[in-house]
């Protein structure tokens, strides 16, 4: 057979051994993105490691390494990793949007405590974003916060982004707040279609 | 006169929103897709679980469904996963590696170099041999490269198994009786056990997807099969694995997940490339360091 035979090669190597992060930390500020890459990836779920991982996420451009440091944060998963991701849903890149708010959906717990404030955020697209973190928050409680954003909200965009996930997430709770918010944006017919769809849906599930 | 499985019918009739939301919801939880034409596999799965949660209706199960109760998440995955195994499952990824996949791999290779391919996870053993065996059947070129089968498995019960190639007639039902002849011994009350040239043609060894030290004594794979695995990962877990797969990739090398599996929901490190037969994900080619 022309298969190589077990044991004829050494398919496998030697397991490295533990390796302190002070040369990751170095690392990471290499001029080769290959050591920068392995770097942010031995420094993933290290919690010392997240100011290092927020200075070289500002200034990295190689989006592998990137996607690498966004994973270490992931893995860390604590207040100070969610406080570096939050500025990037304001980047106005949607690249850098997009992989901020896939990692920060990923850190439901985490993240839970900065949610009400973002859905209160001056910026429409912060908001926008910020339903989607409500997503993955227990039900009662994504009912909750997004209801209060739906009192409030001005923009027809942002409401439907939170009808669109109370219809996933929502509770009975939630059906005065979009009876009302239909009632509001009447003129804006897509709005109270959705939100007519998205009431049938929660009122069909027991409270 | 009333059917006998009327009742049964009745206990688990499921509207089609309720299907939808059931689909949306599985999606976002483990990427896995299924649309109207899997109708008759959705409600029969979800009628179980329905069953078995004592739930009564889709309203009451999808409650516990989303608050997780009794680890359901869990359960529900397990039911709409094959979780058993067989030779030539899922051929048409074989069939793709031996169309398209190694003629572009040879184009970085002479004759003589060596084809490196892993199988992880393994479980007991019929898809390493299978990929094997397809090689043997449809690879004109078998002869004249080193091919070297790894196969990986966190279960060390599982590589035991594999690694003693004893197998029951569900195992082989994708096999026909020639290639049962030619590849297998028989043993007994109806097992056979595989043909000791292809046992030792594949190695067998412990792995863990998501361990980053562990991964590092796997390099320079030009194929990988990944299947069915990273349902079951959380979104972290599910990153850290593709992240540990790319390390051990050759640069162009390939990575077959399930049918169920996107790598593209996971991250964008690979490449999506559609063939024919099924889409694989490439590690790219060219060096990235454009920064």
């Amino acid at each position: 057979m022309p298969f190589i035979k077990r044991g004829a090669s050494t398919p496998v190597t030697e397991s490295k051994p533990g390796e302190a992060t002070a040369p990751h930390i170095a690392a990471l500020s290499s001029p080769d993105a290959e050591m920068r890459w392995g770097a942010a990836r031995a420094l993933g779920g290290v919690a010392a490691a997240v100011p290092v991982l927020a200075a070289a996420l500002d200034g990295e451009q190689n989006p592998r390494v990137r996607e690498a440091i966004m994973t270490a944060l992931m893995r860390i998963g604590d207040e100070a990793s969610v406080r570096t991701l939050l500025p990037y849903l304001r980047s106005q890149d949607a690249r850098q949007r997009s992989a901020a708010i896939e990692t920060l959906q990923a850190l439901p717990g985490a993240v839970e405590p900065f949610v009400a404030a973002l859905l209160g955020d001056a910026d429409t697209d912060v908001r926008l974003l910020a339903t989607e973190l409500a997503r993955n928050m227990p039900p009662k409680h994504a009912t909750l916060v997004l209801c209060d954003l739906l009192k409030k909200e001005s923009h027809p965009n942002v409401c439907a982004a939170a009808v669109e996930v109370l219809a996933e997430v929502g509770t009975r709770d939630a059906l005065p707040t979009l009876k009302a918010c239909a009632e509001r944006f009447a003129n804006v017919p897509f709005l109270p279609f959705a939100i007519e769809a998205t009431i049938a849906r929660i009122s069909s599930t027991e409270s | 006169m009333v059917p006998p499985d009327v009742p049964v019918a009745r206990a688990v009739l499921i509207a089609q929103d309720d299907v939808r939301r059931l689909c949306e919801f599985l999606y976002r939880r483990t990427g896995m897709s299924f649309d109207d034409s899997k109708r008759y596999f959705i409600d029969r799965r979800l009628a179980e679980r329905i069953a078995a949660t004592g739930s009564g209706s889709f309203q009451s199960y999808f409650a516990t469904l989303r608050a997780d109760a009794g680890h359901e998440i869990e359960h529900l995955v397990n039911a709409f996963t094959v979780n058993e195994t067989y030779f030539y499952r899922e051929d048409h990824q074989l069939r793709c590696m031996t169309s398209h996949l190694l003629s572009d791999l040879l184009r970085r290779k002479r004759t003589g170099d060596s084809i490196r391919i892993w199988s992880i996870p393994c479980s007991t053993g019929e898809e390493p041999y299978s990929i094997a065996m397809w090689l043997m059947e449809n690879w004109s070129e078998v002869d004249n490269y080193n091919i070297e089968i790894v196969a990986s498995d966190i279960d060390t019960r599982a590589l035991k198994a594999a690694a003693e190639g004893i197998y029951g007639a569900r195992a082989l039902m994708r096999l026909s009786r020639d290639m049962i002849e030619r590849y297998f011994e028989r043993i007994d009350d109806g097992r056979v056990r595989i043909d000791p040239g292809l046992r030792d043609s594949v190695q067998f060894t412990q792995a863990n997807l998501v361990d980053g030290p562990d991964m590092t004594r796997y390099r320079d794979f030009d194929i990988v099969f990944c299947r069915n695995v990273l349902i079951y990962f959380d979104d972290t877990s599910r990153r850290v694995a593709a992240e540990n797969l790319y390390d051990c990739m050759r640069p162009g090398g390939y990575i077959c997940l399930g049918h169920s599996e996107t790598m593209s929901r996971i991250s964008p490190l690979f490449s999506v490339c559609r063939y024919p037969e099924a889409i694989v994900y490439q590690r790219p080619e060219a060096t990235d360091d454009g920064s």
